[in-house]
């Protein structure tokens, strides 16, 4: 049943001009940002490994802004405009409802990584590392992005609000976003150091230029940011049990 | 009387100037790196040195860095992005002892500069540089701007031209 509520949503969004221009926008940014590192006077100063690294960023940041934003309204959209009720008068299970909606917002990333492969492609060119850039880009996104959806969920069961919603989904994201850009001097102090390591995002950043700047680029060289992404990913999805398990014991009205 | 002091008074003085004559060079340093440090724009090189202690007592405190002259200009490079490690602190130098220095630096900008090492010890008001050591940085040469003008430009139309065609499709199938 899963499989109706993802076919659903994708043709949701991408059968209509409006809803397929944030792909064409993303895009642009990609082909900005790729075309200035390589012609730009200052900026194709840095080291090819470098320009990856950040290309790299961008890439797996603009995914999980769009996810974000996707994410927060695909459930709430649902209870906010009540057709929630007649989705679960048909024989799908709330498991369904949450793994189609799951697998819609995921699909997304994916448009945003198949578009973005042309770009990693021609600024790798000539780097030996475009292999691993578009296998570590994809990984470390997919999994990043898997984590930051259920997180989203959970929030949505929670609130019901997509306002809500959208607006704790955004915080988070900055608080997590911001310090992961920060220098590695800022990191050196333990509290640094500790919100370094348990940062989804900053794991994430931080096995990208292991792999692209510091050569590391087989999987056992990359467990310690790896594995903080799996925790990541498991605790949000504990979390959004515990959600839905309050969202189905309170109903789908709830009384307040 | 009066003559015998003025005597006195002027060897006294000259007594007095003499440390500061002999005092001019008790480091002595020499850039160890060629003589023109050529390269491009993006390049990392290393600057390397030696200083050396010409005096038979321990010198203590000393800092070296280096001075960068743009050749065009004729002014002073600022190194904030030039080089990571501005200046090298020594604690001691034992007399006669050489020790090495080491800078990497970042070619920022092409152009014709000129490099010196100076060393300031501490309580010395005269500080000691190496010769000069003129390098030219050449542009550099973009990646390959011609193979990402065709994707940055063809991806957006690409899919610009997908949307039309899904949204004709789409208008089509209602009518």
């Amino acid at each position: 049943m899963f499989r109706y509520i993802w076919i659903k949503e994708m043709k949701g969004e991408l059968f209509t001009w409006k809803s397929t221009l944030w792909l064409i926008i993303s895009s642009l940014l990609l082909s900005f940002t790729s075309y200035s590192f390589l012609t730009n006077k200052e900026l194709c100063l840095l080291d090819q490994t470098e320009m990856l690294w950040l290309l790299g960023e961008i890439i797996v940041g603009t995914g999980l802004l769009i996810v974000a934003i996707d994410a927060s309204s695909t459930v709430t959209g649902e209870l906010e405009n009540e057709t929630v009720e007649s989705l679960f008068l048909s024989p799908m299970t709330l498991c369904d409802f949450v793994l189609g909606k799951f697998l819609a917002c995921l699909t997304l990333w994916g448009f945003i990584f198949i578009v973005s492969v042309p770009y990693m492609l021609v600024t790798s060119a000539g780097s030996r590392l475009g292999s691993a850039f578009i296998s570590y880009v994809f990984l470390l996104g997919t999994l990043v992005v898997i984590g930051f959806i259920l997180l989203v969920f959970t929030l949505s069961f929670l609130y019901r609000s997509s306002k809500n919603t959208l607006t704790t989904s955004l915080i988070i994201l900055m608080a997590l976003a911001v310090p992961a850009v920060f220098s590695s001097t800022l990191k050196n102090n333990p509290f640094g150091w500790l919100l370094s390591k348990v940062n989804p995002v900053d794991n994430a950043f931080s096995a990208l230029d292991n792999v692209l700047v510091d050569g590391q680029t087989a999987l056992s060289q990359n467990w310690p940011f790896l594995l903080p992404l799996l925790i990541f990913c498991l605790l949000m999805l504990a979390f959004m049990a515990y959600s839905v398990r309050c969202f189905s014991s309170e109903g789908i009205i709830r009384n307040e | 009387m009066v003559l015998i002091w003025v005597c006195l008074h002027v060897v006294a003085n000259s007594v007095e100037a003499e440390p500061q004559a002999s005092d001019k060079s008790p480091l002595a340093v020499q850039i160890g790196s060629t003589r023109s440090l050529n390269g491009t724009a993006g390049d990392y090189v290393t600057i390397t040195a030696q200083i050396r202690n010409t005096t038979s007592r321990p010198i203590d405190k000393v800092t070296t860095y280096l001075s960068l002259a743009d050749e065009e200009t004729k002014l002073p490079v600022d190194l904030e992005d030039w080089s990571a490690e501005k200046g090298l602190f020594i604690e001691t130098i034992d007399a006669g002892q050489t020790l090495p220095l080491q800078w990497k630096i970042h070619f920022v900008k092409p152009g014709a500069y000129s490099l010196i090492v100076v060393a300031e010890a501490a309580g010395n008001d005269v500080p000691q540089t190496s010769t000069i050591t003129r390098f030219y940085v050449k542009p550099k040469h973009n990646l390959n701007p011609g193979h990402v003008l065709p994707v940055a430009l063809g991806m957006p139309v690409v899919l610009l031209f997908i949307m039309v065609i899904v949204t004709y499709k789409r208008n089509s199938k209602v009518a």
